[in-house]
Formats: structure tokens, sequence, C-alpha cells
């Protein structure tokens, strides 16, 4: 029993040993192997449910409501083990004083992901905040210019990126008007107990975005940054249906989207802040639990 | 050459330090991933997609040697024809290395033409264009390199001259306007959304590229100490090399001051970071043509000398273009509210790009010792 233990122990010590010491052109020529015949991850077939036939997602943005508090922003680093390599994360947060037009951050003023995060909770009704982020439009320019076919566009209106495919040229990066993608800069390290086993941690060197929650949205669950928001600000439904409050909303005369004149049809509309006196702290009502009609 | 011995071994050591160097930062970005270099999420692109362009360009003048002796007779420029081959083959090659390190996921990237494309992306067009030209260009330089062992028939010949002829259309519209088409498709960037930017692209291609052959030209006769070409030629390539200067100083103009004029708010943007903080790079880019304009505009300057001047502004001016081209296009900020965006390449940043130039220059210096470059006993009795 002890020579076996020893002898198990020897062996473990010099795969790790091994592991350890393994020079780093072996790596690189194990990682080049993986990359040219590799095995397939199985990030798309586990982890991206098929696409809900005779839905058309999108979300509105209600400037009105947003308060600026970037939870969304943390809410979605944490649901998509985004690393803390990437900064700013899917959702980027303008801040905008009305008096003085666009000013304001382009990353929060409060660094994310060093395990204290701080809130505005504090309504300034001075300021006005914009959130961005990928707009899932119909007429990507990223999946136009992808070379590999490693971003694309699914009928139900997302645009996701297969990451066994994505040769990180940054193409779709350049060619994004919404500087919404983003790059695995480095190797990505995220906490252990930080880690959602339902989406893929990526390698570096690839390009990952805003996937509008494509692990629960399809499942008629709604993305986890409409579960933060505390005010209702993010609505997020089928445009297909029209009795859903999405499509009621976008016939509001306060509707506009970003960038129309581009003609990249994005599916994200936002109503613009009405006038200040209306603004206040909107009771928050728990969002519905799923997305109408949507089942699987 | 003999005496030139040792100073040649030293050249050979030093191009092989800064390759390592290069390659060990590589190994590193491998490894570790890219952020070691400058870019980040808002300007993705960074140095070696400037070298892609750039060397891409070099490619297109030297093709232009191949036409001139093929299809207009000029047998005087014999002595550069194989090594313009060669030169614009390992420029083709240099840059598709330039793609090789940019890339996130490298070894995937092979898999580019074949195996993984997308029949909408100018990516897809160009890198498989690049594949097809250095096809093209290796078999001419057989065939010219046959011919000039005297071991070559009738049909050896017919097939270089007629390889020679049509690598100067496809450079120019295959390979040179769609690598331009690459930023000119862009409709989120201001700088880059023009349909003049191919056009601009391949006639800045031209001057760096034949600009670059009269170079090779001068350094060739100084190292071997031997008049390669005549003065005459040179006077002739100091013309030619005048049209395409002017032609893109003419091409600058008007892609500039249209982006000022239209005043659109991204446009009058990237006109502030262009002559603002990038003035220095904007003023060699302008200055840097006008003056090697002048200077080929008289006689004096086609000489050996003037030349050796005005093709290295060339170089830099052409250099400067594809920085602004490249930097500037993504420094514009995309959203009001985002305040100033920077580049600053890093150091194993720039150690990768030059390791990549001294492989470029080390492989051209051996296979022109190895390769026969001209008739040499020919040259020789005419003396």
């Amino acid at each position: 029993m002890k020579t076996l233990d020893r002898r198990k122990f020897i062996k473990l010590a010099a795969v790790a040993g091994g592991g350890a010491l393994m020079p780093e052109p072996l790596k690189v020529l194990n990682d080049a192997i993986d990359q040219l015949i590799g095995p397939k991850q199985k990030s798309k077939i586990e982890y991206v449910p098929k696409p809900i036939t005779g839905a058309r997602f999108g979300m509105v943005i209600d400037l009105g409501k947003c308060i600026g508090c970037r939870r969304c922003m943390y809410a979605c680093k944490l649901e998509n083990n985004v690393p803390d390599t990437i900064s700013p994360p899917y959702i980027m947060v303008f801040e905008t004083e009305s008096s003085t037009g666009a000013t304001g951050h382009f990353t929060s003023p409060e660094t994310p992901g060093k395990g204290t995060t701080m809130f505005y909770t504090k309504l300034y009704k001075k300021r006005w905040y914009m959130p961005v982020q990928c707009n899932h439009c119909d007429l990507a320019p990223c999946v136009q210019v992808c070379p590999t076919g490693a971003s694309y566009k699914d009928p139900d209106g997302l645009v996701l990126i297969d990451y066994d495919k994505c040769i990180g040229c940054r193409y779709c990066m350049t060619a994004c008007p919404y500087n919404a993608r983003r790059f695995n800069w480095w190797e990505p390290k995220i906490p252990h107990d930080r880690i959602n086993p339902l989406v893929p941690i990526r390698r570096h060197g690839v390009v990952e975005k805003c996937t509008f929650c494509v692990h629960r949205t399809r499942k008629g669950k709604f993305p986890r940054c409409v579960e933060a928001c505390p005010n209702n600000a993010r609505i997020f439904g089928d445009f297909n249906d029209l009795d859903s409050k999405v499509s009621k909303l976008i016939e509001s005369e306060r509707n506009f989207r970003l960038k129309v004149g581009l003609t990249t049809e994005p599916r994200i509309w936002y109503l613009t802040r009405p006038k200040e006196k209306h603004m206040r702290w909107y009771k928050a009502l728990p969002p519905p639990e799923r997305i109408r009609g949507i089942t699987s | 050459m003999k005496n030139t011995n040792r100073s040649f071994y030293v050249f050979i050591a030093i191009l092989l330090a800064v390759i390592g160097l290069g390659s060990y930062n590589w190994l590193r970005f491998l490894t570790h991933g890219a952020g070691l270099t400058g870019s980040s999420d808002v300007v993705p692109w960074g140095i070696y997609i400037t070298g892609l362009a750039y060397f891409i360009g070099l490619s297109a003048g030297a093709t232009m040697v191949g036409l001139l002796i093929h299809a207009f007779g000029r047998e005087d420029y014999k002595p550069m024809g194989t090594r313009a081959i060669l030169l614009a083959l390992l420029c083709i090659f240099g840059a598709t290395q330039f793609v090789l390190v940019d890339l996130g996921v490298p070894f995937r990237g092979l898999k580019v033409p074949l195996i993984l494309h997308n029949p909408t992306s100018i990516f897809l067009l160009s890198s498989t264009s690049y594949y097809v030209f250095m096809a093209i260009l290796s078999a001419e330089l057989y065939y010219t390199v046959k011919m000039t062992r005297g071991k070559a028939n009738e049909r050896d010949e017919k097939i270089a001259k007629w390889l020679g002829i049509i690598a100067v259309p496809y450079a120019l519209w295959i390979v040179h306007a769609f690598t331009g088409s690459i930023f000119g498709v862009v409709k989120a960037r201001e700088m880059w959304n023009t349909p003049i930017l191919p056009v601009h692209f391949v006639m800045s291609a031209l001057a760096s590229g034949f600009a670059l052959v009269i170079l090779i030209a001068i350094i060739t006769s100084k190292v071997e100490k031997r008049e390669l070409l005549s003065s005459e030629t040179y006077d002739h390539m100091g013309k030619l090399l005048a049209f395409f200067v002017i032609a893109t100083l003419f091409l600058d103009f008007f892609e500039y001051f249209i982006l000022r004029y239209s005043a659109k708010g991204e446009a009058i943007e990237t006109w502030h970071i262009l002559t603002g903080r990038y003035a220095l790079v904007f003023a060699i880019n302008i200055g840097g043509l006008i003056v090697a304009f002048l200077i080929l505009l008289s006689k004096k300057g086609r000489t050996v000398n003037g030349l050796l001047i005005a093709t290295s502004l060339i170089q830099l001016a052409i250099i400067a273009y594809r920085i602004d081209l490249v930097s500037v296009g993504q420094l514009t900020p995309l959203y009001p509210g985002m305040g100033e965006l920077y580049y600053h390449p890093t150091f194993p940043e720039i150690s990768v790009a030059l390791g990549l130039i001294a492989l470029v220059i080390l492989i051209y210096t051996v296979l022109s010792r190895v390769i026969p470059m001209e008739e040499m006993p020919h040259v020789i009795e005419h003396r």
C-alpha cells in the first residue's frame, strides 16, 4: 500500500513537474497542433441552444429610466465569465451632462472586478446615461467582414461568435461602428468561485462580445442585464410577438437607434429621456420571469 | 567581393540577432496573449497591419520592372529583372508574416482560404490573392533563373515573359486594390470609407515599390563596387518614379481635402488628429513626397546620389502614410464620450516587427548570392 502511494506520488510529481517545466516552445507546438487539427471545444454544441424559430429578439433601453448605476455591466461580467483583463466589459455606460453635452466616462469610475463594486444610488437629475453594447444588427458589418465565418447571424436575431473558428484577426472589431467587440489580449483568468458553468471560457486570441445571454434567452429567460436593472430601463423581448412589451414600446415617438445612417439595422432601440420633471425613481417592479411565448 | 566578406558576416550576425529577439517576443505572444502589444479594444490594429500595408505596397513596384522588360522592351532594366521578382516575392511573403504575427490564433489562421471561409470577407479575398500572387512570382522566378542559366527553351522564355506581364495587372487590381479595400469597405471609420482608397493604395504602392527597386539597385552597385545600371536607366527610372510620386501626392491632396471640407463629425475629428498629435507623421508623408518630387524633377536629381536621397525619402513618406492610414483611422472615437484614444507600440511589438523585416532582408541577402541574378559572363565580356 505504501509503495503504491509512493509510486503514485512519483508519477503525479513527474506529470506535474513535466507540465510546469515543459519548455515554452513545446507548449507553443502543442497549442499549434491544437489550433490546426486539435479537439474541437464543445462550446458551440453544448452552450448555444438551437435558434428559436419564429422569434426575433431585441431590446429597448429607456434612457429616461437609466440611472447610470452600472449594475447591468457587472451582472453581465459575472454572467458571461468576462475576465478582469477585458475592460470595459461588454456593456459601456456613458455619462452625459445635459448642459455640456457629451462628456463622461469611457469606463466606469469604479474599477470593476476587484471584489468591491460601488453603485450609484443617488439620482442626478442633471446627468443622463447612455448604456451601449452589441446591437445585434440585422445587417451586421462584423458578420460581413469575418474571414472565417466565426461571426454569424442567427434567424432569431442574435449575432454570435463561434470561438472554435475565430482566428483573432480583429477585422470585426475595426468594422463594428458600435465598439461592441472585445479581444482576449491575455489568457483569461477567472476565480473558480466566479465561473458560470453555462458559459464557455474563451482562450486568448479570440474575439467575444454580448450574446444577449444566448444560453438564457433561448430557454425563455431574460438576459442577465435585464434582470439586474433596478429601474426596469431595459426591456427585452420578441419583436415578432406583436403584443409583447418591446413591440409596443417602439411605437413610442421617443424611439431612436444608434447610427442608423450606416444601415446596420441595429436591434436595440432606445427611448430618449422625457422632460426633466418626469424623471424619478420608478417603482422597481420585478420583471416577468420568462419571455412571453418562448418555451424550451 | 572577397574584401567585404567580414562585414558581410557581421551584417548577417546582426540580422540573426534581431530575428532572434523578435522570435523570442513572438513566442511570448503565443504563450501569454497579444496583450504585450500596444493595441487595445478601441484601437485593435497596430503596427503589424501597418507593416502588412507597407510590404504589400512594396511588391507592386517590383513587378513593374518585369513589365518594362517584357512588354516595353527596356533591355537595360535586365540586371534588375530577377532581383525585382525576388523582391516582390519576399515582400509579399513578409506581408503574410505580418498578418500571421498579428493574428490571435495564428495557426488556425493557416486554415483560412481552404477550410474556413466566408465569401463576403475582403480578408478572405486578399489572403487568397496573396497566395496566388506568391505562386505566380515563384513560377516567374523559376523560369527567369532558368533563362539566366541558359537552360531555357523557347517555351520557357515565353512563359517567363507572359508571367511577367500578367503579374502587373494581377498585382495592381487584385492584390493591391483589394488590400486597399480592406480599409475602404469599413463604413464604421470615416477616414477609411472612401472609394478613393484602393486607388490611393495602388498609387502609393507603385511609388514605394519602384523606389525600393531603385534603392536596391544603388545599394547592390555600392556593395559590389560596380555599375549595375547605366546612368540613362537611372534617368528613366527617376522620371517614372516622379510620375508615381506626383500621382500619389495628387490623391493625397484630394483625399484629405474632401475629408476636411466635408467636415462631418468624425471626419473633422480625424483631421484634428492628423494635424495635431500626428502632425509630424503627416508632415513626413506630404513633405517627403514633395521634396522627393522636386529632387526627381531636376536632371541632377536623377543620378545615383539624388535618387538615393529621393527613394529613401519616399520610403519614409509612404511608411508615414501607412501609419496615418491604419492608426489615425482607428483613433477617431466612435462615441463622443470616449475621449482621446491612444496607441503606442510597445517594445516587444516593435521588436517582432523589426525581426520580420530582418528576416526578409536576410532571405534576400542569402538568396541573391545563391541564385544567379544576371548573366555574369555576358556582362564581363562587355567590359
